[in-house]
């Protein structure tokens, strides 16, 4: 993914000092941008046009540049996800397009952004302020979880990462589907709270209150400072 | 033709096709470290009375489903006596809060194979010839044989209830969701340790069209299933 940063990092402050095992190297981990792409984020995209608060969506874009930014510095990976189907629709289960049609506006459907949630499309790619450079993954997925169906499991294994930490949309949506997966194969997450959105602010605080149980029973959770803090060049040893 | 069920934001399943033939109930972690006093939870200081209200109401929807003769699948999340496979983050989380994950409680090793904790309880125990997966993790698809079943099977709907409703019910059913399993929350047969929790699951279940299927009551799945009648015994 990148060249090396052996340097040791201190631990990131939040509801429990991450990664569990102490200091960490930034090549042992990647940052990974759930679905920042212009399907959920535009005034025209799908999220918005099936009546979703895209503008709360968006909130965070500067938060998730700012993780991106301490990655690339840093020597961490970067992996995306965005949420798209096949030309075919051959990876869509019936019941998605079914509920979809139901919103008003189907996957594979005609939009302002060529058609929804489908490859290749211009509502498909990860919005400009954020967009992947070269060499960092973008993995394209037919659900919420970044693990279902994808080939992120092997990159991230094939490039040595065991730590991982999240930004992106939503939050009760494929962020906590993805990070869930993630934990059960026995990745250490961090959840950037800040860098993460739900279009209910509600959902976001439950979501957040829910993987905050039994001390962070599934990772984390910090603010991007936090991360920030740990990376500064003084905080690095 | 089995009649749709009531249910939260559509009636359920989607395209109304669902029979014994197609469609599974999936009972998640009614173990005695979740729900009973003594276990893993009840030793973390969280509150069991919470996960307990779901076993009458699960109990309810298994019995008949049971009767009717659908496919019963039943998970447990524990760990092998030797714990090689429990995360080393995992095993680091339960020290810290007080009940590590292989160490004695007061109902054997907290949540270990074998152990009275990771069993079942008895309200809503296994039959003989049902299923029982054992994972590892939240979600009972990881590490697990569960979709190799459920497509030997020809399963395409699940009815899901346990515990707890915010953690591996919802890993599993959004896993199945995104799997293009059809997915029915039976909300009163599940349960969270927080009410807030349980809440917020039914709610984002719900929320979008129903992005990761609908939610019902116990009662109306038992409503829909009222007029079916059971099989011959030498049928089943």
């Amino acid at each position: 993914m990148r060249d090396g940063a052996k340097a040791m990092i201190g631990q990131v402050e939040g509801i429990y000092r991450w990664p569990c095992d102490g200091p960490w190297v930034a090549a042992s981990a990647a940052l990974v941008v759930v679905d920042m792409q212009r399907d959920h984020l535009d005034p025209d995209g799908w999220f918005a046009l099936t009546g979703g608060d895209a503008a709360a969506l968006r909130r965070i874009v500067p938060a998730c540049a700012e993780a991106i930014a301490l990655a690339r510095t840093a020597g961490l990976g970067i992996v995306y996800t965005v949420e798209a189907h096949r030309e075919d629709l051959d990876d869509l289960p019936a019941n998605k397009l079914w509920r979809t049609q139901r919103l008003g506006r189907a996957v594979g459907a005609q939009g302002p952004l060529g058609r929804h949630l489908v490859r290749g499309e211009a509502g498909a790619a990860v919005v400009s302020a954020l967009a992947p450079r070269a060499g960092e993954p973008v993995i394209v997925k037919a659900g919420k979880s970044g693990f279902i169906a994808t080939d992120l499991d092997h990159i991230l294994r094939r490039n040595g990462i065991r730590n991982l930490v999240f930004a992106g949309v939503t939050t009760d949506g494929a962020v906590q589907c993805t990070l869930r997966d993630a934990n059960d194969r026995g990745y250490e997450c961090l959840l950037l709270e800040d860098a993460t959105a739900s279009d209910v602010a509600a959902h976001h605080d439950d979501q957040i209150h829910t993987l905050s149980l039994a001390g962070g029973h599934y990772g984390s959770i910090a603010k991007v400072a936090a991360l920030a803090a740990a990376l500064s060049p003084e905080a690095v040893a | 033709m089995l009649p749709s069920v009531k249910a939260d934001p559509y009636a359920w399943p989607f395209d109304g096709r669902w029979s014994v033939a197609d469609t599974a109930l999936i009972v998640i972690d009614m173990q005695t470290d979740f729900l009973k006093p003594g276990g893993y939870c009840a030793t973390m200081g969280l509150d069991v009375d919470l996960t307990a209200s779901s076993i009458a109401p699960a109990r309810r929807a298994l019995a008949r489903m049971r009767e009717l003769g659908f496919p019963i699948i039943h998970t447990r999340e524990g760990h092998r006596p030797d714990l090689s496979d429990l995360n080393a983050n995992k095993r680091w989380r339960s020290a810290r809060i007080g009940a590590e994950i292989g160490t004695p409680g007061p109902c054997g090793l907290l949540l270990t194979r074998g152990e009275p904790g990771w069993d079942i309880v008895p309200e809503v125990a296994p039959a003989p010839g049902e299923i029982v997966i054992d994972k590892p993790g939240k979600g009972a698809f990881h590490a697990t044989d569960l979709e190799a079943i459920l497509q030997r099977r020809g399963i395409r709907n699940l009815v899901f209830a346990g515990v707890t409703s915010d953690c591996c019910v919802h890993t599993t059913m959004t896993n199945a969701n995104d799997k293009g399993y059809e997915c029915l929350l039976l909300a009163d047969a599940s349960a969270a340790l927080e009410t807030r929790n349980h809440a917020m699951i039914v709610a984002i279940t719900a929320k979008r069209g129903g992005q990761f299927g609908a939610v019902a009551a116990a009662d109306d799945l038992l409503a829909a299933l009222a007029p079916a009648k059971a099989p011959a015994e030498s049928s089943r």
